[in-house]
């Protein structure tokens, strides 16, 4: 343990030194900073580096937008802008970082968030393991741990087990997902031959990844992995080889389970496994798990930085609309990070505080880089790598949905927000109602489009008017058609929906579009409605 | 040569000459300019339109889902053991013969190729239908798009008025196996699919708006984006704009899937049935400049009774296919326009218990019609029982590198997935140069 501790020091010191060397004048920030002032530290650094004013800090009420979107993944209230807008307290903005991130929200969210990076493709979730796992705050090392080795006797964990099971029987597909979602690199282009232009990726390692999980397989819906096996490949000059089990880094570990099972050793095990098929009950552990090998492996303090970088790099890009490393699978010596430093920092500091992804989330939404202006005032902006200006980012189905429901509830039909607990339940609620309506919007991805038929959705389907556009009194449009003046009318649809006060051009322009139907009032007021929610304004997180 | 043709140009000197006068014009008229020339507006320039309407490329594809026996179309093995009753007949190309059960394609040879020496090697229906859809296969990590998305983004236009892949699949047997898939192209090339009705989802108004709120809804949507776009310009920020000016086009274009503003004789001419309709709406769209349609006709699974389903279901292909060929020459269209009969896989050869004929996916055909193609060739060979390919052998790469060819795209043409290069065809794919024109 203490020679661990000086290992990690030294390191440290290295890194330290490695990147005094880079930046050359400006003290590297100690390891106690808080996370939010490393990271103004380093982009700022290079900001001025580059030159680069950056945008000014977003106004309160954008800010209010952007987190509760962010942490609990809907826009707010129009009673909880107006409570932050409104208070003087000097602290406020890490008071409200705090009392999101403990309201169960927080959880669904990131619940939802994680199930999207992890089983993305799979059509599976695991969301119901992630709701328990983050509930009590499980370190990513472990949540990794239970996705890849699940405790099958355990419902709960065995759940967690979709994530091998769904993709076991396309073993290439599972190396690589599991290096692309847990390690940030795409070793798929090695499959077929070593990598074209970065040399780190070779056959071996794609192989070598694969011979990890080739043991494994699906036993009546439980994971089973063999005593013994070996993945053999050719090379492109047409050798053959067998893979030895090895991880990115290139360490590898040799073992007498590479081999070749014998025909009788191979029916016996293939008994063994019947007999708990038969039994319904997860089959008997290997001697040796090639699988718990490569958990072992990868969060060692010497190969811990793919696992612990990646996952940095992950958060910071929900975060940020950007990752330190893009894209996200391309984490490799070809592709330098923004920010080499910064992100040394985050993964060694995620890493020693126990890969406590509350933790890092706190402090990667406290720095001034989260919180600017997304609206860039000069000629062309600066590359979003710079992280000058805030990212404008497309919600996801479910923070469109949720925030959709949201936005047409009538201001007064919320539980005060003294009523904590009455107003998280009438939200999560109301998330539980539009979970259907989340699966017709398209889950963004890097260069996202959005298509013409969220367009032809939003413009001509009944579901979006009957579900959230209807005149009865606990909608938004219920409590606009007893409001007889117009300017309030507005104001009180544009908080609702935007979650920010009106210009005076929103309101000469949206009153003027209600005066021309004044024959029609609530027709022209569900239009109205309609024109903010169809907006891009609402439809991103800025 | 044909490798360096672009866009909708089929590469001759006229053409080239008339693009630069084109493009010269279009720029001074301040047209909008995208990642390519495929994107210019060229609609709103009256002079060009007319040009552009003539030499836009388009492609119909007629899938036929579940796998149509090659033997008892395109290539008919009479007197051999496996050869099935049907007879071969002598098409209009002299010694080039298909089954008797197409008497009309039979007459119209020369507008079409037969390759007739695919092996795909994938005998799963949803294997297969992905495969022949995308011309490769997915990776772990990368969706391929599919054809119709891969036109879509080649021949389309950003502000197109008109959709720029349209789906038709009615039938529920195979569809789940063959979607459209516009893969890492995303959303924006994604099909419109028809899988109920003959109009699209969502492209009605709904009753309780009048046609000007509908409009002027739009408008003030529009206003209010632009104010919050300013200086927030992103790829995605603006898609999500571009998707919006469409709509309104795109609700005009639903009278392009309303066959019955043809005339009577025109529909008389495809026949009263589902695939002849959908066949004429898909005309109708490529005329209006739709660059992909595919109309789907299922169900041609025919383990059992292969010889009954083939005699009811390939004389409807043959009069349905021969009536568009006809109608898009006499249209002017048939030049510019390529028309694909493809499948997930083919029949064997052997005839089963149940008088069948199984999944088949190591020597079969499928055809290319018009545009860019050497009318009357056939390529490739399969031995004298049809059990294998003897001579020119291809897989979906070929195939697909073919028709990009045939439509003047580099089939070498890379998109990036991330940091990635993908080509449109795995490297070192060749295209059947033999059957191009």
């Amino acid at each position: 343990m203490n020679m661990l501790r000086v290992r990690q020091v030294l390191l440290f010191l290295l890194l330290v030194f490695a990147s005094r060397s880079v930046i050359g004048a400006d003290e590297p920030p100690p390891a106690e900073k808080p996370i939010g002032n490393v990271v103004d530290h380093f982009i700022d650094l290079k900001l001025k580096q580059e030159n680069i004013t950056p945008a000014p800090q977003a106004d309160d009420a954008t800010f209010i937008r952007r987190l509760t979107l962010d942490l609990v993944g809907r826009i707010p209230t129009a009673a909880e802008t107006k409570a932050f807008v409104e208070s003087t307290d000097p602290e406020k903005r890490v008071r409200l970082i705090d009392r999101l991130m403990a309201s169960p929200g927080f959880v669904r969210h990131q619940a939802t968030e994680f199930d999207t990076m992890l089983m993305y493709g799979t059509q599976a979730s695991i969301r119901d393991y992630l709701v328990q796992a983050l509930t009590e705050n499980r370190p990513w090392d472990r949540i990794f741990r239970e996705v890849l080795l699940p405790e099958e006797t355990d419902a709960k964990q065995k759940v967690a087990g979709e994530f091998v099971r769904k993709r076991v029987n396309d073993l290439d597909r599972l190396t690589n997902d599991v290096s692309v979602v847990f390690f940030g690199v795409n070793i798929s282009c090695a499959q077929c031959h070593d990598h074209p232009k970065v040399e780190d990726w070779k056959q071996d390692h794609f192989f070598g990844m694969k011979a990890f999980f080739s043991r494994t397989f699906d036993n009546g819906g439980f994971l089973a992995e063999r005593e013994a096996g070996v993945v053999k490949f050719r090379t492109t000059e047409g050798k053959d080889r067998q893979a030895r089990l090895m991880f990115l880094s290139g360490k590898a570990i040799d073992d007498a389970s590479v081999r070749e099972m014998t025909a009788d050793e191979a029916k016996k095990e293939k008994d063994r496994f019947e007999a708990s098929k038969k039994a319904k009950t997860p089959p008997p552990k290997p001697t040796f798990s090639a699988r718990a090998q490569l958990v072992e492996m990868a969060l060692q303090p010497e190969q811990r930085e793919f696992f612990a970088r990646s996952i940095v790099n992950r958060i910071w890009h929900r975060l940020y609309g950007q990752g330190l490393v893009m894209p996200l699978d391309q984490m490799h010596s070809k592709n330098p990070p923004s920010h080499p430093e910064l992100l040394e920092w985050l993964a060694r500091d995620t890493a020693e505080h126990n890969y406590d992804l509350r933790r890092l989330i706190r402090g990667l939404v406290l720095s001034k880089a989260y919180s600017r202006s997304s609206r860039w005032q000069g000629e062309d902006a600066p590359a979003p790598r710079l992280f000058a200006v805030g990212a404008v980012r497309p919600l996801t189905p479910m923070q469109m949905a949720a925030s959709l429901q949201i936005a047409t509830a009538a201001p007064g039909s919320f539980p005060a927000l003294e009523k904590n607990e009455e107003f998280e339940k009438r939200i999560e609620n109301m998330e539980a109602s539009v979970r259907g309506f989340a699966s017709s919007i398209e889950q963004p991805r890097d260069n996202f489009q959005i298509g013409v038929g969220e367009a032809l959705l939003f413009s001509n389907s009944d579901r979006l008017q009957k579900q959230f556009l209807g005149d009865a009194g606990d909608r938004l449009l219920g409590a606009l058609k007893v409001i007889k003046d117009e300017k309030e009318l507005v104001e009180v649809a544009v908080r609702n929906i935007y979650a920010r006060n009106p210009t005076e051009e929103e309101i000469r322009v949206l009153i003027a579009y209600l005066q021309k139907r004044q024959d029609r009032p609530i027709e022209a007021s569900r239009q109205m409605l309609w024109a903010l929610l169809a907006s891009t304004e609402f439809r991103f997180n800025h | 040569m044909a490798g360096q043709r672009r866009g909708f140009f089929c590469g001759s000197l006229d053409h080239s000459l008339s693009r630069r006068g084109f493009l010269g014009a279009a720029a001074a008229g301040a047209a909008t300019f995208a990642t390519d020339m495929t994107a210019l507006n060229v609609l709103q320039q009256p002079a060009f339109a007319s040009e552009l309407k003539k030499q836009q490329k388009r492609v119909i594809l007629l899938w036929l889902a579940g796998g149509s026996s090659q033997l008892e179309t395109w290539d008919p093995k009479p007197g051999a053991a496996t050869g099935g009753p049907f007879r071969a007949i002598q098409t209009a190309v002299p010694g080039v013969q298909i089954s008797e059960l197409m008497p009309k394609m039979a007459q119209r040879m020369k507008h079409t190729c037969i390759v007739r020496s695919l092996n795909t090697k994938d005998g799963d229906h949803g294997g297969g239908a992905k495969l022949m859809m995308r011309g490769r296969r997915d990776e772990a990590n990368v969706q391929y798009p599919d054809l119709g998305a891969v036109l879509a983004r080649e021949m389309g236009r950003v502000d197109s008025q008109v959709p720029d892949y349209v789906s038709f699949y009615f039938a529920t047997e195979g569809r789940g196996f063959a979607p459209g898939s516009s893969g890492f192209l995303g959303a924006r090339y994604a099909p419109m699919e028809l899988t109920q009705s003959m109009i699209p989802e969502n492209i009605r108004r709904l009753a309780d708006i009048n046609d000007l709120d509908h409009a002027e809804r739009a408008d003030l949507r529009d206003l209010l984006s632009k104010q919050f776009t300013q200086g927030r310009v992103n790829s995605t920020t603006s898609s999500h704009n571009e998707a919006y000016q469409r709509v309104r086009g795109l609700m005009s274009s639903e009278k392009l899937f309303d066959i019955s503003q043809e005339p009577q004789k025109m529909r008389d001419l495809y026949g009263p049935t589902q695939f002849g309709e959908q066949v004429l709406a898909a005309r109708r769209l490529i005329e209006a400049g739709v660059p992909f349609v595919r109309v789907a006709r299922a169900w041609w699974d025919s383990h059992g009774q292969n010889f009954e389903t083939h005699q009811e279901m390939v004389p409807e292909l043959d009069h349905v296919m021969a009536t568009l060929l006809d109608d898009l020459e006499q249209r002017g269209l048939l030049e510019h326009t390529l028309v694909v009969t493809l499948a997930e896989f083919g029949r064997t050869p052997g005839i089963n218990a149940s008088l069948g004929r199984d999944h088949f996916a190591s020597a079969w055909s499928a055809t290319l019609s018009g545009c860019g193609i050497k009318g009357g060739a056939v390529y490739g060979k399969s031995d004298p029982t049809g059990n294998r390919v003897v001579d020119g052998q291809v897989g979906a790469a070929e195939l697909f590198a073919t028709i990009y060819r045939a439509l003047g795209i580099s089939p070498t043409k890379n998109y990036y997935v991330g940091s990635r290069p993908v080509p449109l065809t795995e490297p070192g794919t060749k295209a059947i140069d033999a059957v191009l024109a």
